[in-house]
């Protein structure tokens, strides 16, 4: 009996079909989400990157402005000081107040590291800086690019050049104007040196150390220009990763960004902006990590809800299961109960209104028709087993009837054989007998004739001759009478009368007193008579020979049940002992010193062919009784066929 | 009275010849025969009063020579003998056939000489 915690496989079945419904579409559309959030994410991050880089680009080219401004600014004010002087005293100190306004803006500005005046025949007529001593020597910058480019255009802006190998510098450079002429007069070419550190504090401020984002202004040469970790400037040979200068120095297009794969197999977002005018690239890279910090959360909020669906998904499918597999528990308990044939005590089952309602429904049905039908199967092999009963008895009595009628064959062919030979053997003695007999009488009438003396013993044994021819020839007689086969001729006679003609006509000595006692009744039978003579007259015979010292010999005649006729003979002799009575019928037997033992069995032949019964009642030392039942002739004559035998039994009293 | 003349059909000699020993002594006439052939040319050559036949001969049966000696004599005396009970229709078959008598071997001499003696005298009134 399963426990009530016990599921099914149609539970796990449940389980299964009810997560893959609803887990199916939660993985495909979260990682869907999470693929097109990282697509947006990736696009977001490099928008971003893209507008700071751009951003930074023009904040870039704001800062060179700026300097190139201050530095116009200058020459612009420096025009009054730097119309010629006729008197080199005047120079000196025209010099010397256009020292104080060099120094004045170097203090000002501290991204200026070297400010120089330089006139149009390209000397240096001041040079101010901040690592120089108190008189530098002054160079000539007439073959210098800035010179020259100042004066042809109006302005010079350099290239990264290292300051003292180091720092990130820009020359710039621009006309010294002179205001009060129409058109102004060109003086000299004010030329700064300006620090680009600046860019890097910059950078470092918008991109703070520590964070993954890096920001960098990268020349065209691919030198670092800044960088939002400042440290990285200072190396001799500041450079960005030749993947990234690859791409990002070779692009056409001003701004752009995408994802960088490194030689050491990270991945990088990175996002481009060029600076006006300047050939630098502004360069803001993210770790891909970084931009898709946002994307494990998202990956653990979309499992958070895998792992809450599945947990709701199994109680549910749990629920539901138990919910369905209940019932059909329940009529599988009865299904277990009825398989073992208990009909009663089936658990109680709601009979819902759906198909499992309706499959207790007809499991109710079934096992009441089922019980119905096991009810009449059972009555059935009761009866069938009653009636195999009955069957084996039939069989038994059959059996026992074949045996008994087998044995009565056999005995019958037995006797059969003994009386074919007792017939050969009797006729072929009578001849002998008989010549035998013609002898003796021939001796016997020649010896009476001859007269005078004969010997008396002669005699006597001629009359023993005669005596045992008789004898010899009774024993034949009997024999051939008892295995004479002929068929039976039955008349309609009465009874008595018919006993009383052989009463009349037997020899019985004087010492028997002869009683009868006759039914009044006088019953008719329907008998072969001289065959009942025989068997009556050796009844009578017995008797008389039981009874040598004399007795009372009693026929007694009687109707038993309407049916029957008994004939009695009843004798005052000795009595049958218990272990002679069971075999005086048999034929041969016999207690006479000379007898064939074929008497009783010719009475009871007789009777068996008239569908009677003989038996014997005796006690010793009072005398027997053979009774012969015979069915009574039934009023039309004849012999009823199929009488049913009598109730006759031998007894011992 | 002369002495009647008897035949005696039988195959069985010492039956035969002490039967008719015997009967002489009661003084009849005894002629033997042990075949039915032999029987029939002696009753036809002889002509007795008496003829005693056993039934089964070798080389027929005694109710043939019966029948036979019957239909040339009405008055002749025949006695059938036999070493077996006969049924009620063989008997009733011999008498019909003209049998006189019918004996069972072995039987009473002096009987049958009283037998033969009023047979005889009942058949001469025929």
């Amino acid at each position: 009996m399963p426990s009530p915690v016990h599921r099914g496989k149609l539970a796990y079945k449940f389980l299964f079909w009810f997560l893959l419904i609803s887990l199916a579409p939660i993985v495909v559309v979260g990682f869907n989400l999470i693929s097109i959030s990282r697509d947006a994410l990736k696009n977001q991050s490099l928008h971003n990157q893209e507008s700071a880089a751009v951003g930074f680009a023009n904040m870039t080219w704001n800062y060179i402005t700026t300097y190139k401004n201050i530095l116009s600014d200058a020459a612009r004010q420096s025009e009054s000081i730097a119309a010629p002087r006729e008197k080199s005293d005047d120079l000196r100190a025209a010099l010397a107040r256009e020292a104080q306004f060099l120094d004045r803006i170097m203090q000002t500005h501290a991204a200026f590291l070297e400010l120089s005046w330089v006139d149009l025949g390209g000397r240096e007529l001041l040079r101010k800086g901040r690592f120089l001593g108190p008189s530098p020597p002054m160079r000539s910058f007439l073959n210098e690019a800035s010179f020259q480019v100042a004066l042809q255009r109006g302005e010079y802006v350099g290239t990264l050049e290292r300051f003292q190998g180091l720092y990130p510098t820009l020359a710039l450079a621009v006309p010294i104007l002179d205001s009060r002429t129409r058109p102004p007069k060109t003086l000299g070419v004010l030329t700064g040196k300006i620090s680009l550190n600046g860019l890097s504090t910059m950078l470092n401020q918008e991109f703070p150390e520590g964070r993954l984002r890096e920001a960098a202004v990268v020349s065209s040469d691919g030198f670092l220009v800044a960088h939002s970790n400042p440290h990285v400037i200072f190396r001799p040979e500041a450079k960005l990763a030749k993947e990234i200068t690859d791409v990002v120095l070779t692009q056409t297009s001003d701004k752009g960004g995408g994802e960088i794969r490194l030689s050491d197999g990270k991945k990088l977002l990175g996002a481009f902006a060029g600076v006006k005018d300047l050939g630098w690239v502004v360069y803001v890279q993210e770790p891909i990590e970084s931009a898709y910090e946002a994307v494990p959360e998202m990956t653990s909020k979309t499992l958070w809800v895998l792992v809450w669906v599945i947990a709701v998904t199994i109680l549910l499918s749990l629920a539901v299961a138990g919910h369905i597999t209940q019932p059909i528990r329940l009529l599988r308990q009865a299904a277990d109960r009825l398989s073992q044939g208990q009909f009663e005590d089936i658990p109680e089952m709601a009979t819902t209104n759906d198909e499992i309602g309706d499959l207790a429904q007809t499991f109710l049905q079934m096992s009441e028709s089922l019980r119905e039908k096991t009810g009449e199967l059972i009555h059935a092999k009761e009866e069938l087993e009653k009636f195999t009963r009955h069957l084996e008895r039939r069989v038994d009595a059959r059996t026992r009837e074949l045996k008994a009628a087998q044995d009565e064959l056999i005995k019958k062919e037995r006797l059969a054989a003994i009386g074919q030979m007792a017939s050969v053997v009797g006729h072929e003695i009578r001849n002998p007998l008989a010549v035998i007999n013609n002898s003796t009488y021939f001796i016997k009438t020649k010896l009476a004739a001859d007269s005078a003396g004969i010997d008396p013993k002669i005699t006597k044994h001629i009359s023993i001759i005669e005596s045992e021819i008789k004898q010899a020839n009774g024993i034949i007689n009997e024999i051939l009478t008892f295995s004479r086969e002929r068929p039976l001729k039955p008349v309609v006679l009465a009874v008595n009368n018919f006993l009383e003609e052989i009463l009349a006509i037997h020899p019985f000595p004087s010492h028997i007193q002869v009683v009868r006692e006759f039914d009044p009744r006088n019953p008719v039978l329907h008998i072969d008579p001289d065959e009942m003579r025989q068997a009556v007259r050796n009844l009578i015979g017995n008797a008389v020979e039981v009874m040598p010292q004399g007795g009372a010999l009693k026929i007694m005649t009687e109707v038993l049940e309407g049916r029957w006729a008994r004939i009695s003979v009843k004798d005052s002799g000795p009595g049958i002992p218990a272990d002679v009575l069971e075999r005086i019928f048999a034929p041969f037997f016999t207690t006479k010193a000379r007898g064939t033992g074929l008497g009783l069995a010719v009475v009871r032949k007789v009777v068996d062919r008239h569908q009677g019964k003989v038996d014997v009642e005796t006690e010793i030392g009072k005398g027997s009784t053979f009774k012969i039942y015979l069915p009574l002739s039934a009023p039309g004559g004849g012999v009823e066929a199929g009488a049913a035998q009598p109730q006759a039994e031998s007894k011992v009293l | 009275m002369s002495a009647s003349k008897l035949l005696i059909i039988d195959d069985d000699a010492h039956l035969r010849e002490s039967l008719a020993e015997s009967l002489e002594l009661d003084g009849f006439r005894c002629h033997q025969a042990g075949t039915a052939r032999e029987g029939l040319d002696k009753a036809h050559r002889l002509t007795p009063e008496v003829v005693l036949m056993d039934i089964q001969l070798p080389d027929s049966s005694g109710f043939q020579i019966c029948s036979t000696l019957r239909k040339a004599s009405r008055e002749m005396v025949l006695i059938m003998m036999s070493g077996r009970f006969l049924s009620a229709e063989e008997k009733t078959q011999g008498f019909e056939l003209g049998a006189d008598e019918y004996l069972t071997k072995p039987f009473d001499i002096a009987e049958l000489s009283v037998r033969i003696r009023q047979l005889l005298t009942r058949n001469a009134a025929r």
